[in-house]
């Protein structure tokens, strides 16, 4: 993989410093002595690594592409990675703790652009623009949604890409192109089975295949933690907006109502323990083949061809979200402000979204990240995982890039200003209250709209209103609509 | 006025009591500064707005924290579920565990072999408890839910029901800690003087009058110990409802002790964390206190009564 990699020219290589300039040649002095020398074959330049950088990421499969490049980045740079692993849920809290003490454990941060509005706002992180020199981030060939929006702060660069995430509908072809269940299908609703279009249609789709115990129409993120996005999903299309201009939320408005109340209903099409399902039991339940369609994060549709996960390969067909797609997530890469070696961690964090090596793990089923680049939506290349093996089958994957590309045409943003992960929290809270049945939906987003009320004040009404109104604009400005 | 063949005797007797205070002067400067100092420390932020998040001048806001504790929903409805969850472990675990020691107590052998197996739930760690019941109470490939599916009772989804939630994890707690209860009880059993019960017995008393008449009243000590390390240790549970519920679903299993996590430690709003932690610390005690006194005057009997 490394082999397809352009070489940095020597501005973008780290300088070598008198002290590294005396330890490398006492690696070589010790080398020789020690008759290491093998024919023409120095040794390899990742034995003299002269730094190490701490990258924090959530752990697992998303900390995979950091290890794929380690042996390139120590060959490149001369630095060496220190992968640290925090837990998914629980990331934020860790992360502030530390920064708040300004431990300098992390160089590089890797999380979702959610928690960049509180992290600028407490000086966590440095703005980046001074380091663009070291190696450039190519920002023009990212696609719009994820750029200024994302990265950007009161117009200073803080963060690079790392995942570009947005949901889309995963649905079962087998099922959708079987002539016995398109003739049922059209006698029951009087339209032709096909990916919905609207949610009135997904509701249709999700109650005809809900055939328990084997069968169910849908399944989604219930658990709580992440709930609130599959709301917003729903919310997003009904017209629904975070915030009026003047703060006042929106979330208990008509659509919010009508959209949470179709999200408990989903759950009658739904397995019985939909309550438990979170992210990989959301993925579970469409890789074993009992439910007919989901709405998943963008990296499930990797999965679905790889036998070693999946028993539906051949059988998994992808359409954009009804309406409007949410983009929920993602994940950036950021350089702590207590970083003492921030301009290594920035050299890490631009080489690992050039574009040639975003393409090495964007379309990968071994891990969770994916395409944020123009570039990187080639359809060709999501054919292939890290390891050669399948991934995607052609007809999957021209679907897989189409959807991106329809669906981040007007993409909608996850809220990202000081306090999103608090105003998010909060929804998630409320949200999970009304799926469990403890509140009903009205109920639920007003408690959830009193909450968000007090967290603005405490925040300050007219920074907040200051900050959603730059962060509207910045959508705005690069064609979103909002 | 003092004698002056007395002084000596002061001066030494002065001189004592300053080596005493030096002696215990490093225990009370580590005393001071792992307790004193943290708690003096939570209850003067409780008085402030100190919130982490928001880079704003921390000022005193008098009682404005405590104020808001009891103006919180979701304040009312942690305790509501604390009080649920304590009263439902304690109510069951003493009975199930002066039961078991009462049982091991009748055993001529293999005392020390059930003791230890017994102990095997409590010395795991919470959080591998945790994840062992997780695994136990999974909807699709649990054991329990294939058990009661051989049987035909249908498979609940546990933890992700609103109804079953807080009784799943009350009888998780009941796993792990009634073998604590048992040892506890089973230990004062073994202390007891067997000419006691010998003596009853030869007075034709039953079983139950025994147990009621001598064996209860006589492990009073013992029961009311085990009753407030019980009360605590339940009313401050974390870890496992961290692990296997997280609060949920909704807020049904959320603790005052997670209720005031999430306020500390997701919104790091610390002042009102810390009133919370401030009013527990206050609840606690006096429902230890109210445990001690009911212990000393039970209806379960007086020494007198064992005499």
């Amino acid at each position: 993989m490394s082999g397809d990699i352009k070489k940095l020219t020597a501005a973008e290589l780290r300088p070598l410093s008198r002290r590294g300039l005396l330890r490398n040649g006492a690696a070589l002095g010790a080398s020789l002595a020690g008759g290491s020398l093998v024919g023409g074959a120095m040794f390899p330049r990742a034995a003299y690594a002269t730094s190490t950088v701490n990258v924090e990421c959530d752990a697992g499969q998303n900390q995979n592409p950091f290890r794929w490049q380690a042996d390139a980045i120590k060959q490149k740079f001369g630095i060496e990675l220190n992968h640290i692993g925090l837990p998914f849920v629980g990331q934020y809290e860790k992360l502030v703790s530390e920064l708040t003490a300004r431990s300098s454990a992390y160089d590089l941060l890797v999380f979702p652009p959610y928690f960049l509005g509180d992290f600028v706002a407490l000086g966590f992180l440095r703005d980046l623009d001074q380091y663009k020199s070291l190696v450039d981030p190519q920002l023009d060939d990212y696609l719009p949604v994820y750029r200024d929006p994302v990265i950007k702060r009161n117009g200073k660069l803080y963060a690079l890409m790392y995942d570009g995430d947005n949901l889309q509908v995963i649905y079962r072809t087998d099922l959708f192109n079987d002539p016995t269940e398109q003739k049922n299908f059209k006698a029951k609703y009087g339209w032709d089975l096909a990916p919905p279009k609207t949610w009135d249609q997904f509701m249709q789709i999700a109650e005809f295949f809900t055939r328990p115990p084997n069968l169910y129409g849908t399944a989604f993120y219930a658990q709580r933690g992440f709930c609130y996005a599959w709301f917003i999903n729903i919310f997003a299309g009904m017209g629904g907006r975070w915030f009026s201009d003047d703060m006042k939320p929106g979330i208990n408005s008509e659509a919010g109502v009508k959209a949470l109340e179709m999200l408990v209903r989903q759950k009658q099409y739904s397995p019985p323990n939909i309550l438990q399902i979170g992210y990989p039991e959301l993925n579970d339940a469409f890789l074993n083949g009992s439910t007919a369609m989901v709405v998943q994060w963008n990296d499930l549709p990797l999965k679905v061809g790889d036998p070693k996960m999946s028993k539906v390969v051949g059988k998994g067909g992808v359409a954009p979200i009804p309406v409007r797609t949410y983009m929920p997530y993602s994940r950036v890469m950021a350089v702590s402000a207590f970083s003492k070696n921030p301009e290594d961690a920035y050299r890490v964090a631009a080489y690992m979204q050039l574009p040639e090596v975003t393409i090495t793990y964007v379309y990968d089923s071994n891990c969770g990240q994916d395409p944020y680049r123009v570039s990187s939506l080639k359809w060709e290349a999501a054919t292939k995982n890290h390891e050669g093996g399948p991934a995607l089958d052609p007809d999957l994957a021209k679907a897989y890039v189409e959807t991106i590309k329809d669906g981040l045409k007007d993409g909608y943003p996850e809220l990202s200003i000081p306090g999103a992960p608090r105003y998010l929290d909060i929804l998630d809270l409320y949200v999970s209250q009304a799926l469990a049945g403890t509140l009903p939906a009205k109920a639920a987003l007003d408690a959830a709209a009193n909450e968000w009320n007090s967290i603005t004040q405490a925040e300050d009404p007219d920074s907040q209103r200051a900050a959603y109104a730059a962060w509207v604009k910045s959508f705005k400005d690069v064609g979103v609509a909002y | 006025m003092l004698s002056p063949a007395l002084h000596p005797r002061r001066r030494a007797r002065d001189g004592a009591r300053r080596l005493g205070w030096w002696m215990m002067a490093p225990t009370l400067a580590v005393l001071a500064a792992n307790s004193i100092f943290p708690l003096l420390y939570a209850v003067t932020v409780s008085f402030k707005n100190y919130q982490i998040l928001i880079p704003v001048p921390h000022r005193w806001v008098g009682f404005a924290n405590y104020g808001k504790i009891f103006s919180d929903h979701l304040f009312w409805s942690s305790l509501g579920v604390t009080m649920w969850f304590v009263a439902g472990v304690v109510f069951l675990q003493f009975p199930l565990g002066m039961g078991l020691a009462l049982l091991l107590h009748r055993l001529r052998r293999f005392q020390d072999v059930l003791v230890t197996l017994l102990l095997i739930p409590t010395i795991v760690s919470s959080a591998v408890a945790g994840f062992q019941w997780v695994q136990l109470f999974n909807y699709a490939f649990g054991p329990i839910n294939y058990l009661l599916g051989l049987l035909h009772l249908g498979r609940p989804t546990w933890t992700a029901d609103p109804a079953l939630a807080l009784p799943a994890l009350i009888f998780v707690d009941l796993w792990q800690w009634t073998p604590f209860m048992t040892l506890l009880l089973f230990a004062g059993l073994r202390s007891l003087p067997g000419s006691v019960v010998e003596a009853a017995r030869m007075d034709g008393s039953t079983v139950w009058q025994i147990v009621w008449r001598i064996y209860l009243p006589l492990l009073r000590p013992i029961i009311g110990i085990a009753l407030i390390l019980r009360v605590l240790m339940t009313f401050k549970l974390f870890d496992i409802i961290y692990v296997l519920t997280a609060g949920g679903p909704g807020t049904v299993t959320e603790n005052l002790a997670f209720f005031t996590y999430v306020q500390g430690f997701r919104y790091f709003n610390l002042g009102y964390a810390s009133a919370l932690a401030i009013l527990q610390l206050i609840v606690v005690s006096i429902l230890a206190k109210a445990l001690i006194q009911l212990t000393k005057r039970s209806g379960i009997g007086g020494r007198e009564a064992a005499a």
